[in-house]
Order: C-alpha cells, then structure tokens, then sequence
C-alpha cells in the first residue's frame, strides 16, 4: 500500500496503547463482577494467555512474509475464499471501532459533558482519528512516543496519589469462592482486548526488524496488561470489590477520591485524560487497519479515499450499535467474547494452518 | 500549480475556522456568576412521605468582600418533591441560579429519612455526576434538618464548613464522632457483613428565635449552635439507635479509627489521672475453631501519654506506670465491650463489620452464616485484648503538690 514504515518500539507503544485504551473502561468492573477481590488474578492470567495468543499473531506475521493479514488471506485461499474470510475479519474491525468511538461518547456524556449529544462528542473525537489515519502509519507511530511520557506520568500520579487511602485487606479471602469465579472471569480480559489485537495484524508487516517487532509486540501486551492488572488492583484496594462493581466508571471514583494535603483535590480529570488518549490510539488503530483492509479488500493502490466515507458509517454505526448502556453491558458480557474468539482466535488458526501448507508445498516444489 | 498552492494555504485556515467554532467551550458552559454554589444539603422527608431538601448556597458577594454587607453569608433554600430528583430540579423555581453541587461539603440527613430507610437518598447522591463523593454525612439528632442548616456560625462563615471542620477535629481528638463519606456508607450497605454508622450533628439552643439571622453571632457565646453528636448506628439502611460516648469511642477503638482521646483513669486511693492516647493500632481476626458460636477477637494496641495529674502518686516509680498501664487497658476494653453490648443487644446490628472479618478470615464458615448474619452476630463471642503503653508524662515529673 504505502511505502511507510513504524520502528519496533513505535509498534510497542502502539500495542500498549491498544491493550490499555478502552480496556481500562471495560475491564475492572465485569472482571470483579464474577471474581469478587480475586480478579486481580484473572488479569494476571489473562496476560499469560494473552502471551500465548500473541506468539500465535506472530507466527502468522511472520510465515505471511510482509502481507497483511487481509492480503495473506487472499494469498493463500484465492480470491474468492479469501475475501469470504476477510470480510468476516473486516467487518469485526470495523463494529470494533464503532464500539471504541462509542465506548469514551459514553464515558463522556455520562461524566463530564451530560448535555452535549453524543454524536457532537463522537464527531469531533473522530476528526482527529481521521486526520491521523489520513496521514497514515508512520505519523501514528511517531504520535505514540509523543504521548506515552505523559501516560507514565499521569499512571504514576494515580497510583502514587491514591496509595494513602490502601487497605490490604480488602485482597481477602483470597480464593474465598474457589477457583472457578477467577477462572471464567478471565474470559473478560481475553476477550478485550487480547483477541482484539488480531487487528494489530494489519500495521505488523509495516514494522521494521521482525524480531524486534515480535519481542515488542509480547512486551508491550505485557506491559499494557499490568496497567490493567494495577488499575484493577487499586480499585479493589480502594474501593473494596462491592463498590468496584457498583460503579459504571470505578477508576473515575479513585479519582474523586484522592485528596493530598487538603488541597490537591478533584483530579478525576487526569484519569478521564488517560482514556482519552489511550483510547484515541486504540482507535486510531482499529481505524486505520479497518481502511487499509478494506482498500486492500477491494484491491485499490491507495486506502485515502476511504477515509471520509468509511468514517462517516463509524459513526453512524456507534450511535446505532446499541440503544442504551444495559444492552451493551450485556452484549459485552455473554456474545462478544464468543464473537471476539471466533474472530481473533479461530480465523487466525485457519490462516495459520492455510500457510503452514502453503509453505510445504513450496519446499516440495522448490 | 498556482491554484493548487492558494487551495492548500486556505485549508488551514478553513480548519483554524472550524476549530475555533468547536473550541469555545462545552456544550451546556456554565459561567461562575450563573452559579449558586451549594455548600451543604440537608434531606428529609415530611409527614406526606415527600422529600424535603434544603440547599445551603453561599453568598459569593458576602464572602469575598472586606466590606461585609447586612446579608447572610449563605442562603437556603427549601423544596419538597416525590423523588429526590424532582425536589432538586424544582430547586430552580425557588433559586435564581442553578445550583452547582461539585463543591459540596456536607450532606445532613435527618431522623425521619433515617427511621425510614436512606437507600433512595443515597442513590440519587451516587449516580449524579454532579455530586463528587468527597462530602461528609452527617444524621440531624432531634431537631428538624431545615433548622439546622439555617443557623449562622460563629467563627466559620459558612455553617457547611463550621460543621465539617468540626468533624476533622473531634475525630483527630476527641474520637467520639467519625466523618462518614458517602463511599462508606453505600459499601458497608452492600456488604452482608457490615452495618452502616453515621456521625450525628446536634443543635443547640434551638428555643433562640434568631438562630438563623446574623444576630446570633453578635453575641460572644452565640445562642444558637451547631454541635457534633456521637455516632448514630444502622441496621441495613434503617436507624437502629444512637450509641453513646463512650459507646462510640468504643466503636471507634475496635475499628482503629482513634487518633486521640483522653481517658480519665482513677488513681490508686482518689482523685483521677488523665491519659492522653496518641497512637493506636486495631485489629480483628475472627475464628470459629469448629466451635460454634465464632469468636470475634479485637486486638488494640496504643501508646500513651500521662496528660494531668490530679492526685498523688509517685510518677518516678515504673511500678506506678505499670498500673497506669493496666487501668488503661481495662478503661479501653470496657468502652469497646459497651459498644459490643450495645450492637449485639440493642441494635441487632453488625456495626463492627465482623462479617467481614469472618468472610475474610473463615470464608468457609462465612458462606454457611451469610445470608442470615444479623442473627449470628448476636450470638457471637467476643475477645477483647489491649495493650496499652505509656511512654512519656509531659513537662513535670511529678504531681505538682508531692514534696519530694
């Protein structure tokens, strides 16, 4: 497509971007929902199987040798079996970003801007998501060592201002209920967003160094998911599981919470800061592997004129995705993770399979 | 090639344009002087089952001026409705601002609401975005909320404040009330394991007609004042009853919340010794051994100073000091065991939050008792250890009469 390429560490920052972005709005609540105080580790173990997914992504980035996941398809299935199978992998990627764009309107007419309508919101957050796409890779790349300094600083605020108002106990009874609670909550974190990387697929083959790419794409899962793993914690640590279930926007409540010294009060609005710009990337992410996709999709040389269109119908399709916050909770909770699953686990598998033949073949025939 | 240059200088500004329309400000922008800034809610319900809210807003005017005017530094403004919601929208008939809720202090509930459940009040308090969940709560003890929160303060200009401060500093030193904030409330609510209690403000003087006019603090001694009461305790979200004193610096004892206090602890032949505790450290463990009923075991630890002397005895002596030691602990155990008394007997109301000690410590046992705990409490062994530590006795070594 374009001749633009990321460093590895760029795709590092954008992969720990994407693990955190949105996640951080969807994760703590449901995870505590079904493990009480123990969903800290289903996080953690989320992460290790998330490991275990991104070894798989990377296998097939690899064997696809510089083709991106819709390309590699088409390669190896043909034209017509590939294009069945991409557009399965297109239209998830693409509701995905829908979901995400709709996902921070929500957060930010419920808690900051309750009388701008949703769709001001979602505009003009997507502008911006179109402007970088536009631009194409390597701005977004280069974007994203702009802005991580300011993520580590602004996580670090949290967790160093929020620390006084700890109380251990809240972590116990460890295991009160058994393993299974822990075990099926998991789900929650595998779901959103390890199967969602599948979409990272689309910018891999731009990333200079394939090893490096491969250690960058494992550590910065890792990474991401432990700001999950602490920001998780530290809600249940400070707000005690009941309340982390109770509340839409947990992390938002610690916000509230912190009060250094009588006067450093009411900093919510750093947190809602991270998600914004963790979330910004994740989508910006989702957007462009869902237009570059769909150019490749259709076979055009340049996914630009897609741009505009293509975000027109995002977002249309976030205000019309879903008509209130209890059918998305209970969307989130019982059909995407099957969805997410058929998507970023099983497709993944057959293609991996379809090059793994390929690939004899050829050394048959060679 | 020329046209294409002029089109691409005149994109940035279209943008800058464009961008300039969107940036101005929010959606709904509230400008400061459309805002009444409410510093303190009182809620209630009336005999028909409304609601009732007072708002307590202050006066921007009277506050921020070196030249006070006659006006009051706060005003309030009383409302009934069906719902919570209701009375605070129609709030606006009465106010000529909106009114802002993020800088609020205080919420003030009062008895009626209590006796009758405060779940809808605190629900609305929760799920509003405007409500930070930084203010304290506080229940009204005897006197209608309304009353209360139209008394001017000495002092502090703004009652919300007075009333607040107050909180922060008996709970530093005095230990027999607690703030409560809304978070603590709602999870002791929610847990099986833990009953609610709130600090309770009381009103002085109420007979004095011009408790809410700037009268009242024309005097040296106002007449009419806002006091801190004891700690008010819930069962589930229904008042159960007021612990006393020292019922609650028991309370407050068993779940460490004592920064400092003083104990009066009597000396060997007469006359008293006063005990400044400076530090104290709590915890509970329970255990059920396989014996039923569980044993709940409160541990106190806490050092001390000797603050007043009003009696003879030889302070030199670390004998002395180890009787000191001991009454203090006896002293201590015997304010926790009366609010022990008090919850078990009276209130029927977990207001330790031993359940949670038990779904801690015994998940086992905690999952067979959960859904009946409130009777189980009530059977529950408690053990009570302390140990105190006196470590300094000021700036004189003995009492000021020994001859010595």
């Amino acid at each position: 497509m374009d001749n633009q390429t990321i460093s590895p560490r760029q795709f590092m920052f954008l992969v720990i971007f994407f693990t955190i972005g949105s996640s951080i709005l969807i994760v703590p609540g449901p995870v505590t929902e079904q493990a009480k105080q123990d969903s800290w580790m289903s996080i953690l173990l989320s992460i290790l199987i998330g490991v275990a997914i991104i070894i798989l992504y990377n296998k097939i980035g690899e064997l696809s040798a510089g083709k991106t996941f819709i390309e590699a398809f088409n390669d190896v299935f043909g034209n017509w079996v590939g294009r069945l199978f991409s557009s399965f992998y297109l239209v998830f990627v693409y509701i995905l970003a829908a979901l995400v764009l709709r996902n921070i309107g929500d957060f930010m007419t419920s808690q900051i801007m309750p009388a701008t309508p949703l769709q001001f919101t979602h505009i003009l957050f997507f502008v911006v998501v179109l402007g970088g796409t536009f631009l194409g890779i390597e701005v977004i790349g280069r974007s994203s060592e702009i802005f991580m300094p300011w993520m580590i600083l602004l996580l670090l605020f949290l967790f160093l201002f929020s620390s006084p108002q700890i109380s251990m106990d809240n972590f116990k009874p460890i295991l009160g209920d058994g393993v299974s609670p822990m075990l099926s909550a998991s789900k929650v974190m595998i779901s959103s967003p390890i199967l969602e990387m599948v979409a990272l697929l689309m910018i891999f083959p731009y990333v200079k160094e394939l090893k490096q790419t491969k250690k960058g794409w494992i550590i910065g899962s890792v990474i991401g998911g432990s700001v999950l793993l602490g920001i998780t914690s530290l809600c249940i640590l400070v707000l005690g599981s009941d309340l982390t279930i109770m509340n839409t926007y947990p992390t938002y409540r610690i916000g509230e919470k912190i009060s250094v010294a009588g006067f450093l009060e009411g900093l919510e609005i750093f947190i809602a800061i991270i998600w914004m710009m963790t979330i910004f990337f994740k989508l910006i992410v989702l957007y462009y592997a869902s237009t570059v996709g769909f150019a490749q999709f259709l076979s055009l040389d340049d996914y630009r004129p897609l741009v505009l269109p293509l975000g027109m119908g995002t977002i249309i399709l976030s205000i019309i995705s879903y008509p209130d916050v209890a059918y998305f909770e209970s969307f989130v909770g019982e059909i995407w993770f099957s969805y997410a699953l058929s998507i970023g686990f099983i497709l993944p598998l057959i293609l991996l399979a379809g090059l793994l033949i390929k690939k004899k073949i050829k050394q048959k025939g060679a | 090639m020329v046209k294409r240059k002029c089109f691409k200088r005149i994109i940035p500004i279209i943008l800058v344009m464009v961008s300039l329309l969107m940036l101005t400000g929010c959606w709904n922008s509230r400008e400061l002087d459309e805002l009444g800034i409410a510093v303190a809610t009182g809620i209630d319900k009336n005999e028909e089952g409304e609601f009732i809210i007072i708002v307590q807003v202050i006066n921007p005017s009277e506050i921020a001026t070196d030249a006070p005017t006659t006006r009051p530094p706060v005003s309030s403004y009383t409302i009934t409705g069906k719902s919570m919601f209701e009375a605070f929208r129609k709030l606006t008939t009465k106010s000529p601002r909106k009114i802002y809720f993020s800088q609020m202090r205080l919420v003030v509930i009062g008895e009626r609401l209590a006796e009758e459940g405060l779940m809808p009040a605190l629900d609305f308090l929760y799920r509003d975005h405007e409500f930070r969940t930084s203010f304290y709560i506080a229940l009204a003890k005897g006197e209608s909320v309304e009353k209360m929160l139209s008394v001017i303060t000495p002092y502090e200009k703004i009652p919300a404040n007075k009333i607040m401060n107050s909180i922060k500093a008996s709970e530093e030193a005095w230990a027999s009330s607690k703030g409560t904030t809304i978070d603590k409330v709602l999870s002791a609510l929610r847990s099986p394991g833990e009953n609610p209690v709130i600090g309770g403000i009381e009103l002085i003087g109420a007979d004095y007609p011009l408790g809410d006019n700037k009268m009242n603090v024309e005097h040296v001694d106002a007449p009419t004042k806002v006091e801190l009461d004891h700690l008010a305790a819930f069962k589930e979200d229904r008042l159960a009853g007021w612990l006393t004193e020292d019922q609650s610096r028991g309370l407050n004892f068993a779940t460490g919340d004592v920064k400092s206090t003083i104990l009066q602890i009597p000396c060997k032949e007469k006359g008293t010794i006063g005990i400044e505790i400076i530090r104290t450290k709590a915890g509970m463990t329970g255990k059920t051994n396989g014996t039923s009923p569980p044993k709940l075991e409160i541990s106190v630890e806490t050092e001390a100073n000797i603050g007043e002397v009003a009696c003879d005895m030889d302070l030199s002596n670390p004998d002395t000091i180890d009787y000191l030691n001991k009454e203090t602990e006896k002293e201590i155990k015997k304010l926790i065991e009366s609010a022990v008394t008090v919850a078990k007997e009276d209130f029927e109301s977990d207001i330790f939050g031993a359940g949670n000690v038990f779904h801690r410590d015994e998940p086992r046992y905690w999952k067979k008792v959960e859904k009946d705990w409130n009777k189980h409490f009530k059977e529950m062994d408690c053990e009570i250890k302390v140990q105190a530590d006196i470590r300094r006795k000021g700036n004189t070594t003995q009492p000021i009469d020994k001859k010595g």
